[in-house]
């Protein structure tokens, strides 16, 4: 358990051993299909997919997807609502076609959220990290990527030791007490960081690994299989998508 | 406040992208120099991306009684400034879009744009702008963490109203609605967020002073004389 529950998901799917550019071949093509296809029955195709791949042959839990969705929900109902009041001279109105848009650009933005999310919780990021050297990154960069995805979970794990601690000393008891206790909570994240970071590099100092901490990335080979059927797939919903 | 995946027309993820991009490569450029001079700051320059990650999972007593959450931008354009925060912040995007699904990828140069660029700049340029009219570290880096928080949500603001202008009054009535809706939760939050810092370098100052003097933040103490 890493206490990201996304990351948990995709450590545990059923498509963890899968090649990551398989998968990001598969995912890209969903998104680049809800961003492209018209809303219906496009992105309801691209988002369904999606939904089934991962809950089904993914074996992503539905509580994990679903706790997940709800976070760019709460921005896509604002935001689509937000797009279609319409402010005039008269006042708030709705927009002419405003059933149509709303529907449309939060079709658009759950399917490709959806798919995002299926890369998400079948892929871990150290495995997505290497796949960026493919794309000319250059290696220093990466590394500071991959250093702080391993640091983030050292630190995620101090700020709720931390802030237990703090709660338990009543330290969010009141709202002053409480703005005292974050203030304090950020400030030991940072120090903590700072500190981990100075003995990581001591630790790799002596034991001769001078230019970083360097792991060597796993081998998850690429299926035909898997290929041919992403391919069928998206070449379907992009004829469903443009015959409709 | 990160623009969801799909929200945006392609065209328009593709400029943002674009504009974004000189920035990220900067910055880019700058942590490869610095890994390249000073390997052991590797770590350090990873550290603070997950810094900056983990500040987001801070909970802010919110003014109008829910919780919210800082960006952190403001903070870590002061203490690494803006050029490596346009790639601390791009990555951070990234994370936060794969592992809490805040954002998206096709979003990802127009949110980098908002928050990894315009956040930064605009909280380092105010903190610069009180230090310079003789403000302390403090209210510098009120100025910076708020600055950059409202600039981060004005320019989110302009990214919809421009790829969603309002049927009557365009792009100017577009902004008016964005900048009226987000505002109930980004303007308690830049001043929140302001608070936090003030607060978060307040412990610093009593804490990790040498830390804040090696990053030139507070002139060196004097030695003791004897």
């Amino acid at each position: 358990m890493t206490g990201l529950a996304v990351d948990d998901a995709a450590w545990a799917s059923a498509w963890r051993r899968r090649s990551p550019a398989d998968k990001l071949l598969l995912c890209g093509g969903l998104v680049g299909c809800a961003l492209a296809l018209p809303a219906w029955p496009g992105s309801v195709l691209v988002g369904l997919t999606a939904v089934v791949l991962a809950l089904g042959p993914a074996r992503v839990p539905a509580r994990t997807f679903g706790r997940a969705v709800r976070w760019p929900l709460s921005f896509i109902a604002v935001g689509a609502l937000t797009s279609v009041v319409t402010v005039g001279t008269g006042g708030l109105g709705w927009a002419p076609d405003a059933a149509a848009r709303a529907g449309s650009l939060a079709g658009h933005a759950l399917a490709g959220s959806a798919a995002v999310l299926l890369l998400a919780t079948t892929t871990p990021m150290s495995d997505l990290l290497p796949a960026l050297r493919g794309l000319r990154v250059p290696a220093a960069v990466v590394e500071v990527a991959a250093v702080t995805y391993r640091l983030l979970f050292v630190l995620l794990a101090s700020l709720r030791t931390v802030r237990e601690a703090q709660t338990a000393r009543l330290g969010y008891s009141t709202p002053a007490r409480g703005w005292r206790s974050s203030g304090a909570l950020a400030a030991a994240v940072l120090t903590r960081s700072w500190d981990r970071a100075r003995r990581m590099q001591e630790g790799l100092a002596g034991r001769g690994m001078e230019t970083g901490l360097r792991v060597l990335p796993e081998v998850l080979p690429s299926s035909r299989a898997f290929l041919a059927a992403s391919v069928a797939g998206l070449a379907a919903i992009v004829a469903v998508g443009l015959a409709a | 406040m990160h623009i969801a995946e799909g929200f945006l027309p392609a065209t328009h993820a593709v400029g943002w992208t674009l504009a974004a991009a000189p920035f990220v490569v900067h910055g880019a450029r700058q942590v490869v120099i610095e890994v390249r001079e000073r390997p052991e700051n590797t770590l350090l320059l990873g550290a603070a991306g997950a810094f900056t990650f983990v500040l987001s999972a801070v909970k802010l007593p919110s003014f109008t009684g829910s919780s919210s959450h800082p960006t952190g931008t403001g903070a870590g354009a002061v203490l690494f400034r803006p050029p490596v925060m346009a790639l601390l912040g791009t990555i951070v995007l990234l994370f936060q879009a794969l592992l809490l699904a805040h954002g998206g990828l096709t979003t990802l140069g127009a949110n980098a744009f908002a928050m990894a660029v315009v956040g930064p700049w605009a909280g380092y340029g105010a903190y610069r702008l009180v230090r310079r009219l003789g403000g302390g570290l403090l209210p510098g880096v009120f100025a910076a963490m708020a600055a950059a928080d409202l600039a981060t949500y004005v320019t989110t603001a302009g990214q919809l109203a421009l790829a969603l202008p309002d049927a009557e009054t365009g792009v100017a009535g577009a902004l008016v609605k964005f900048l009226s809706v987000f505002a109930l939760t980004q303007v308690p939050l830049a001043v929140g967020e302001g608070l936090l810092g003030v607060l978060l370098f307040r412990t610093l100052t009593a804490n990790a002073r040498p830390e804040l003097e090696r990053l030139g933040l507070l002139a060196a103490a004097p030695e003791p004389t004897r």
